[in-house]
């Protein structure tokens, strides 16, 4: 019984058929809203439903210069790892496998997709996704700092209340944190790491400003330059995913609270707080900005969000 | 079902390349033009591609010179299947003023099978969006006598 | 760093979008568009002046002996046109007109060629009375 029901968290409810819809659809609002605000008409929100089964049915070519079995593993793998951070992440109280993953573990979790659009390029043996991978990494060693710090100031905020004065990286203590004292967001000490945070959205699930490494008129989408067909459209669902997970991850950091108690209900407002949140901070700056070079991007994360988020870490240190 | 959805979904979501082969820019301008707000292709799921990896449908533009021969024929020949090569103005159909120039020898359809002919100098986006449309036609029924 | 055209973005979002939904809505050519060749095969009288001017080469005429005259056609290859209107501007008898039709796509080469056939009528048979009035001309 325990099996049966690991299985379908696993494969059905917070696991993989719920991601593969909700980031689907996630990432079909947000080029919707992006068309919108380009004042176009845009794709039908079920566009990427349409790629993805475009995709599964295109013939696979694998280049004579590739590694043959990273190259199709390497999609797999990262689409693993974004399915477990979908278990591990709470919907207000509810989570699936509570107890043995903190915080740490998803910010691990969270690079393997991008490690493996990392290994993905590199095995395909294409001059160009040589350069996409050295520009994925920098883009990894950007955002990652202004991510620890913000989630350093979202533990120690939480652990000053649940656990003795103590950082806590228990996604779990953070979620009861709030139910018991409102959102992280309404602590205005937390505002700048908020923002923060919001910055680092963008970064990670690589759109436009910050897409330099799937830059497709220069470099020929980079890492991807060599995949078709059946591992292509698995890095685009990992796209989608990574959409849907962080954003998820946001809303659970900043957002949660007591929730209903009704898992439905529950899904359903975090799914709309996702939407609001990849709306303010994937589609308007999607929207509005042109691409990045490389150092503009490492020098504008190491500035801002990073001091947004340091600012943050002080004042909550301060206990304020 | 599935394959039901494939079919589908071959028909919403076309992705473009486009392959200059020695044009004088014209037609360039006007098939970036179908992509802008005013004409939006995307709204039929169309997307410009970097890579000839992606693309389910070859836009072609521009006489095929003797430099560029080679590379349009490698990287057709670098697109999956099934997939549909549409010669975007007069110039790959005929050579247009260039014929008889020392570095035009053949039109398009010599080297690769050509299935949809755009013809205008340059054609309007609207006759591109058609053109492009009767592509996607083409793009489903290869698809459907593949499999 | 700033972001320039964010209140552009977001007013534009609750604003009707600028599309033309072209297949859906059928679309005129702009008055003065150069289009798809009609040829008026009644009017034309072969002198090839069309085939002087054309730049590209698009135009051929064959001609065929019958027993009534000449058998002329004409063929403007539309694959091939620039659509100049040079042709246009240059036929003595304005059997040339570029319509306002810009679709013209296919998927066989040979759809699209205009071409259009009449019959040069031989000069009658010289006789005495004509030859002095071209004379005193």
């Amino acid at each position: 019984m325990l099996i049966l029901k690991y299985l379908f968290y696993i494969f059905v409810f917070p696991g993989f058929l719920f991601c593969f819809f909700a980031g689907l659809i996630l990432a079909g609002i947000d080029r919707k809203i992006v068309a919108r605000m380009q004042k176009r008409i845009g794709p039908p929100i079920l566009q990427p439903f349409y790629d993805f089964f475009k995709l599964m049915g295109k013939e696979t070519i694998i280049p004579n210069s590739a590694a043959k079995r990273t190259f199709i593993a390497a999609p797999v793998a990262g689409l693993i790892s974004l399915v477990t951070i979908s278990l591990f992440i709470p919907i207000f109280k509810f989570s699936a496998f509570n107890a043995v993953a903190d915080v740490i573990v998803i910010i691990y979790l969270l690079t393997i997709p991008a490690v493996s659009l990392i290994i993905g390029g590199s095995s395909s043996g294409s001059p160009y996704a040589g350069v996409g991978i050295s520009r994925e990494m920098v883009s990894i060693v950007s955002y990652e700092l202004p991510l620890i710090i913000a989630l350093l100031a979202v533990g120690k905020k939480a652990g000053m209340a649940v656990n003795d004065g103590m950082v806590t990286f228990s996604l779990s203590k953070i979620v009861e944190y709030q139910s018991l004292k409102g959102p992280m967001l309404f602590h205005w000490s937390m505002i700048p790491a908020f923002l923060a945070m919001l910055f680092v959205i963008p970064c990670e699930v690589g759109s436009l400003p910050f897409d330099i490494a799937e830059a497709e008129v220069e470099i020929c989408e980079g890492p991807l330059v060599e995949y078709s067909g059946f591992p292509l459209g698995i890095y685009k669902l990992n796209y989608a995913l990574k959409i849907f997970i962080f954003s998820s991850l946001f809303v659970t950091l900043f957002l949660s609270g007591n929730g209903t108690g009704i898992i439905l209900f529950d899904a359903a407002i975090q799914y709309v707080l996702c939407i609001i949140v990849v709306i303010l901070s994937v589609s308007l700056i999607r929207a509005v900005t042109a691409r990045l070079r490389v150092e503009q991007m490492l020098k504008f994360y190491w500035t801002y969000p990073t001091a947004l988020s340091i600012l943050s870490l002080i004042l909550v240190w301060l206990g304020l | 079902m599935f394959k039901k959805i494939i079919e589908k979904s071959f028909e919403k979501s076309p992705w473009l390349f486009h392959i200059n082969a020695g044009s004088c820019n014209a037609c360039d301008i006007e098939f970036v033009a179908t992509l802008t707000p005013r004409y939006d292709a995307e709204r039929f799921g169309f997307k410009l591609t970097g890579t000839p990896r992606h693309a389910d449908i070859i836009v072609v533009s521009g006489p095929v010179t003797e430099q560029s021969k080679d590379r349009v024929i490698r990287t057709i020949a670098q697109v999956p299947n099934p997939k549909v090569i549409v010669a975007l103005g007069s110039c790959p159909a005929s050579g247009n003023i260039f014929a008889g120039s020392y570095s035009v020898l053949h039109t398009l359809d010599y080297y690769v099978p050509v299935d949809v002919y755009v013809p205008g100098c340059s054609p309007k986006p609207e006759a591109i969006i058609d053109g492009l449309y009767k592509a996607v036609e083409i793009l489903k029924n290869k698809r459907r006598d593949n499999k | 760093m700033n972001f320039p055209f964010v209140k552009e973005a977001v007013n534009s979002l609750f604003k009707k979008p600028s599309t033309e939904r072209y297949p859906f809505v059928k679309k005129e050519a702009p008055l003065g568009y150069r289009g798809r060749i009609l040829f008026k095969s009644d009017k034309c009288i072969g002198c090839g002046m069309c085939i002087r001017v054309c730049a590209p080469g698009a135009i051929t005429k064959s001609t065929k002996k019958t027993d009534d005259g000449e058998e002329i056609t004409m063929n403007f290859f539309m694959g091939r046109c620039t659509f100049c209107q040079m042709c246009a501007d240059f036929c003595p008898r304005g059997a040339i007109e570029l319509t306002n039709e810009f679709s013209m796509i296919t998927e066989d080469k040979s759809n699209l060629n205009v071409s259009g056939t009449f019959i040069k009528k031989l000069p009658p048979k010289q006789q005495a009375g004509s030859q002095t009035i071209s004379k005193q001309v």
